[in-house]
């Protein structure tokens, strides 16, 4: 299948689980997507519940903590809405670790496909600079650092990010310039 | 303050993405025109800090998460429109990448986030731009939080209205109002804070390097 295709068939697979109110159905259809999911389903589940569980126990303790004191508690629907969720983003992480989302996205604007793919650009140049910094504070300082070496380094390394990859992606900008991506 | 996939009634984000897609066609309008190869790397720039910025979050009991935004710094230095399209952006890649935010509320957090928060922003700065540059800058990083810390709490203390069993139990976000208005909005009024000392900061070292328009 072409990435615009598992594009459309994700966007109806979510829109369909959130007419679905029956738990069963919900259950046999996260089954469904699991089992279609590969190799990698395990993964998937395990990243799927990590991004969900902050988020997911904070709304169904506070509608516990709510509907008991009010005396209208319904087990069923903290079912019903922790299933959706689970299944919503268990297919919102299966398309992004099956599909390029830029592939996905190409077509519907160049411009924005073109700041979308700069923009992911930046995004793994942010990543690596953060990570020699982590790597380099940790190096430069054997004992806890005091809250004022933090504050430093955090700035020092927030003027690097910026500087970094304003570089890269005006050097990016210009081979694209060179090539002309901004010629109409 | 993203709301995660699952909790928004279809009633809720089928007639939301048909007016974010009218918002987004009115954005991208000259999109073309608009962009070179000096805006389009600071826009990639800021547009992956305004990911970053709204990675880190906290859950809050109303059912969202508080985090920065950095839309108040993309819309002072590109306009509304831009700063609309670029969060956007930014939003649907923490969708796709990350499951954070969700699809199903794309259009509700691009529009609270994006549209209002960026249009808070601009017009904030130019209401106080005369009286004094900082102020302005900060206030309008803070209202640029906490507007659409409004529209988001609105929209889900909405919900158990909207799409409910016959018994009265909720089928998307259990919580109405009278919970959700004081637990999104009252840490988002702290949040502001760091935004406005964020935004300033970022604001003028971007002037200092001459990236403001």
């Amino acid at each position: 299948m072409s990435p615009r295709a598992w594009l459309v068939a994700y966007l109806l697979a979510v829109v369909a689980a959130t007419f679905v109110h029956e738990p069963a159905l919900l259950t046999a259809a996260l089954a469904v997507a699991v089992a279609a999911a590969g190799r990698g389903r395990w993964k998937l589940l395990r990243r799927t519940l990590i991004a969900i569980l902050a988020f997911n126990l904070t709304v169904s303790l506070g509608y516990a903590a709510v509907a008991l004191w009010r005396g209208d508690f319904n087990p069923g629907y903290l079912l019903l809405v922790n299933l959706r969720v689970l299944l919503l983003v268990f297919l919102g992480m299966w398309f992004a670790a099956r599909v390029d989302p830029i592939a996905a996205i190409s077509g519907v604007s160049p411009s924005l496909t073109f700041v979308a793919t700069l923009t992911l650009g930046q995004l793994r140049a942010f990543e690596r600079i953060a990570n020699d910094f982590t790597l380099a504070f940790a190096s430069r300082n054997p004992a806890p650092p005091r809250l004022i070496d933090r504050t430093h380094h955090a700035a020092a390394q927030g003027i690097a990010l910026m500087d970094k990859t304003m570089a890269a992606a005006t050097e990016s900008a210009l081979a694209m310039r060179s090539r002309g991506a901004f010629d109409d | 303050m993203h709301i995660p996939d699952g909790f928004l009634s279809p009633q809720t984000y089928l007639p939301a993405y048909a007016m974010a897609a009218g918002a987004w066609a009115w954005a991208a309008r000259g999109l073309r025109e608009r962009l070179d190869e000096t805006t389009v790397p600071r826009l990639a720039m800021l547009t992956a800090l305004a990911y970053g910025l709204g990675l880190v979050m906290v859950p809050v009991p109303g059912g969202t998460s508080g985090h920065m935004l950095g839309v108040a710094l993309l819309a002072m230095i590109f306009g509304m429109r831009l700063a609309f399209l670029s969060y956007s952006l930014a939003l649907l890649l923490q969708a796709l990448l990350l499951g954070a935010g969700g699809i199903t509320a794309l259009p509700i957090n691009a529009l609270a986030m994006g549209l209002v928060g960026a249009a808070a922003a601009v017009a904030t700065k130019t209401l106080l731009l005369r009286v004094n540059e900082t102020a302005a800058i900060s206030i309008a990083a803070w209202i640029s939080v906490v507007l659409p810390g409004l529209v988001v709490a609105l929209v889900l203390g909405i919900q158990p209205l909207i799409a409910h069993q016959p018994d009265g139990t909720p089928l998307f976000f259990p919580f109405g109002l009278e919970i959700t208005l004081p637990a999104v909005l009252i840490p988002h009024l702290a949040i502001g804070v760091g935004e406005a000392v964020l935004t300033v900061l970022i604001w003028r070292y971007a002037k200092s390097r001459k990236w403001c328009a």
